[in-house]
């Protein structure tokens, strides 16, 4: 080992033969410290004495010309010699062992997924879809399509839970504005979660998208709604809701399912021949999709 | 054995070593070199530990019994105020700067930061605004006399900061001192994010880029948007109390609320800057000691940026009790409890790196552990305290101190800890003992849960923050007399990672290049690395570079 010494050197001095044994870094400086310490000592004057103040004025001042002379005209630097040798860059333990995968094995991280706007697209037109069975049940019930719109967008406005079922059914600019944001922004939500979980359950997507997600997604709203909005919570009808929730699963998992997939990374991984289509992956042997392709 | 790829990453053989210079001290003064500066943050950030450790003992000590009068009332006020300041502003972003300082150019394989003098300057002007916060206790005049260090909290609302109700310098000192770091704060973030812009080895895209110098990216940005706002608002403040302007002055135009607005707007970000990089350090450890790359590298980089932008919005969760109308608690309610998610998300992905390795339980990972944890019990609190009536009745009572100490303790100071274990081989070529390193965190997180965990109770029972003392028979006796006890049995934990990391020093194992076989190029140098970290600059094809290197028949660019 050698002692590893800065050398001073002017950088236009510098001949190319330097460039293999040492290496180019900035030189020390005393600047940056003295410039700091004027700053802090101007300021302390303002609680001490103004002859501090006074003192960190001219420290400041010389700082900053010196620090000037430390980077104009070149910036002065210091060449660092270079004992070069080499690193081991070893491991102590043995490579990963791969455990065999069986061909029915489940795999856990899909190879091809939908992409963000897929899952855009689906909460857009599933939104729209759900309109339609909420604005039945209005007409139905109360024979207005506001009625919906206002008792969701009701949770935003604390001073109409005493109103009543009539007023509820007129029309209301601002209501309807807050029922457009939050409804769009759930639905666009839900939509990118449904562009996100799709490919996880691939064998029957009518089933899942359509129905079991809309009541898992029903039951939680069921626990939550009471702290969430207390006013939908006391008028909602949760059959309508059901069946609202259930066209909006099935269009937006129809319309996720109809996007092309693009391959995850892990596609990546597979072999070149799989990759290329000239051999199958054996482990999606039992995939129906794969048989399709084959 | 080595391999002709290894020759690529470093050919540095040993650091300088040689007998120690005359001018060893003018050396560190005058330094620009980041490693340097960046162990110069944390050796001031130690002794700033130790200085509001002390602080809060103090405190516990006043505090562990009813009708105590350990200290003078006028003595507790400058205490809590001091312990604040210093912990937040002298002791969290120093030894995380320091942290930054040394690791960024390391990972990603350049020879410094891209500003090397300016990287000093933010380091001396942010070490003398702490000198000159702790020279009030001998130079100001405040409210109690010559010699009176500041008392006003260490969010020092209006108007009890006016010249009216706080006389004298002592007020200006904190002022000053806080303005001083901003400075330094600013600095040391431009340099972190120009560096890590700019200064990325070859292959090393953004995307490849290791999830530490990601996290800083964040922090540094933070910085940016954070700090600046509380920089004004303390010239704002100078200025009312020098030349009598009546920003803050509230009986001659001026709004208290809007002081609290520009203090939270910095605060609550903060918060942030100082979990970001303890976020990082777990990024680090964590699957190094399960053996497993990281979980969701994607989802974990967009989770920290989404945490950066959330957390500018959220600053007035801070003031529900101010009465902010029900359009502002709904909004700042809503933002608050939306930033668990891609919290939550990072939880899940460091449970997913753990599940199924092959984890090793050495004192950096345990500290780990201990951050997971706990940081899930401060998340938990906080998404309570975000819910405006539960924080209208438990807004500054002792649950919100137990709260945030969960997350400045239990989780920011778990994994400062862990990253301590985890890098001082590489800082020093010296391993820590692993002996006192496990007695560390023992003594460490049983006086953590004595303290922090019990705190909640009396805060729950109605106890006030920032009380002098009080009444036997409120029920809070016991609950402070636990609090205080843990307290001691920290104060133990600390003296023993003292005594571990000087004892270690001169008398710990060898650490060599790469002692707990991991994967990033900080690794790849010799330990403590050489003036230019890389004799050449290193190509890198993946996140985990030396993985690359040590399993040519399996690397990680197959799989990115």
């Amino acid at each position: 080992m050698q002692q590893d010494h800065p050398i001073n050197q002017p950088e236009q001095q510098h001949s190319p033969e330097h460039h293999a044994d040492t290496v180019l870094l900035p030189e020390p400086t005393p600047w940056p410290m003295v410039l700091s310490l004027g700053l802090a000592l101007s300021i302390t004057g303002m609680v001490t004495h103004w002859v501090v103040s006074l003192l960190g004025l001219v420290l400041t001042l010389r700082s900053m010309v010196g620090w000037f002379f430390d980077v104009f005209p070149h910036e002065k630097h210091i060449y660092v010699p270079v004992q070069a040798g080499i690193i081991e860059i070893t491991s102590t333990r043995t490579t990963r062992s791969q455990l065999p995968v069986g061909v029915d094995h489940r795999k856990l991280i899909p190879i091809e997924t939908f992409s963000v706007t897929a899952g855009l697209k689906g909460g857009i037109v599933g939104g729209i879809a759900m309109i339609l069975p909420a604005a039945l049940f209005g007409l139905i019930r109360y024979h207005s399509v506001w009625y919906a719109v206002n008792l969701l967008a009701a949770g935003g406005f604390v001073h109409w839970a005493g109103e009543s079922d009539a007023f509820l059914a007129q029309f209301h600019l601002y209501g309807l504005l807050a029922a457009t944001a939050i409804h769009g922004l759930t639905s666009i939500l839900i939509g990118l979660l449904y562009g996100a979980m799709l490919p996880m359950f691939p064998r029957k997507p009518i089933l899942t998208a359509g129905f079991v997600a809309p009541l898992l997604w029903t039951g939680i709203l069921y626990s939550a709604l009471g702290v969430i909005s207390p006013i939908l919570n006391a008028r909602i009808d949760w059959l309508w809701f059901v069946i609202s929730q259930i066209a909006f699963g099935l269009v937006c998992g129809f319309i996720v399912n109809l996007q092309v997939k693009v391959r995850t990374p892990q596609f990546r991984a597979l072999p070149f021949s799989v990759r290329a289509g000239i051999h199958s992956d054996q482990s999606h042997k039992e995939d129906p999709s794969h048989k399709e392709d084959q | 054995m080595a391999t002709p790829v290894m020759e690529a990453i470093d050919q540095t053989q040993s650091p300088p070593q040689g007998p120690p210079r005359p001018n060893v001290i003018y050396a560190w003064l005058t330094t620009v070199d980041h490693k340097k500066i960046g162990l110069m943050y944390i050796a001031y950030a130690l002794v700033f530990l130790l200085v509001g450790g002390v602080e809060a003992v103090l405190m516990r000590i006043q505090l562990a019994i009813p009708n105590n009068h350990f200290v003078s009332p006028q003595v507790f006020n400058q205490l809590f105020t001091m312990h604040g300041t210093t912990m937040v502003f002298f002791v969290g972003m120093p030894i995380l700067f320091g942290f930054g300082n040394y690791l960024v150019p390391l990972m990603i394989g350049a020879r410094d930061m891209a500003f090397p003098r300016l990287n000093a300057f933010s380091f001396w002007i942010s070490a003398f605004a702490g000198l000159l916060l702790y020279f009030s206790y001998f130079g100001a005049s405040g409210l109690y006399a010559a010699g009176s260090a500041p008392d006003v909290g260490w969010f020092a609302y209006a108007p009890l900061t006016a010249k009216v109700f706080s006389p004298g310098h002592s007020t200006d000192y904190w002022t000053l001192a806080v303005f001083l770091s901003g400075v330094g704060s600013i600095g040391t973030a431009l340099n972190i994010v120009t560096t890590i812009l700019c200064m990325r080895c070859k292959g090393m895209k953004m995307s490849r880029m290791p999830l530490l110098p990601w996290l800083y990216l964040v922090m540094a940005s933070l910085v940016f948007v954070a700090v600046s706002p509380l920089t004004a608002a303390q010239i704002m403040l100078t200025l009312d109390r020098y030349i009598g302007s009546h920003f803050f002055d509230t009986q001659a135009g001026g709004s208290a609320v809007l002081w609290m607005h520009f203090f939270w707007i910095f605060g609550h970000p903060e918060v942030y800057v100082l979990v970001l990089p303890a976020f990082a350090f777990v990024n680090e450890i964590v699957p190094v000691f399960s053996r497993k790359a990281m979980f969701g590298y994607p989802a974990m980089v967009a989770a920290s940026v989404s945490i950066g932008f959330i957390s500018l919005s959220v600053w007035a969760h801070h003031m529900f009790t101010v009465g902010l109308g029900p359009v502002g608690n709904t909004f700042f309610v809503f933002a608050t409890m939306v930033i668990s998610v891609p919290t939550g998300i990072k939880i899940f992905n460091w449970l997913a790196t753990i599940w199924g390795g092959k984890v090793i339980f050495a004192t950096p990972m345990m500290f780990c552990v201990g951050f997971l944890f706990q940081f899930l019990i401060a998340g938990l609190t906080g998404i309570m305290l975000s819910a405006a009536p539960f924080d209208w009745q438990l807004g500054n009572s002792y649950f919100v101190v137990a709260h945030f100490h969960y997350v400045l303790v239990g989780s920011i100071l778990f994994a400062i800890f862990g990253a301590f274990y985890y890098w001082y081989p590489k800082v020093t070529g010296r391993m820590m003992s692993e002996t006192l390193g496990k007695w560390h965190f023992w003594l460490f997180i049983i006086g953590f849960h004595l303290t922090f965990d019990f705190m909640h109770v009396p805060g729950l029972l109605g106890m006030p923050r920032r009380i002098y003392t009080y009444e036997a028979g409120r029920g809070w006796e016991s609950w402070n007399l636990i609090v205080s006890i843990g307290a001691i049995f920290q104060a133990a934990g600390i003296l023993v990672f003292c005594y571990n990391m000087v004892r270690s020093y001169y008398r710990g194992k060898e650490a060599g290049h790469d002692p707990w076989d991991a994967w990033t190029l900080e690794w790849s140098t010799p330990s403590p690395p050489p003036a230019y970290n890389f004799a050449i600059e290193p190509t890198v094809n993946s996140r985990r570079p030396l993985w690359d290197l040590k399993h040519p028949e399996d690397p990680d660019s197959d799989y990115e």
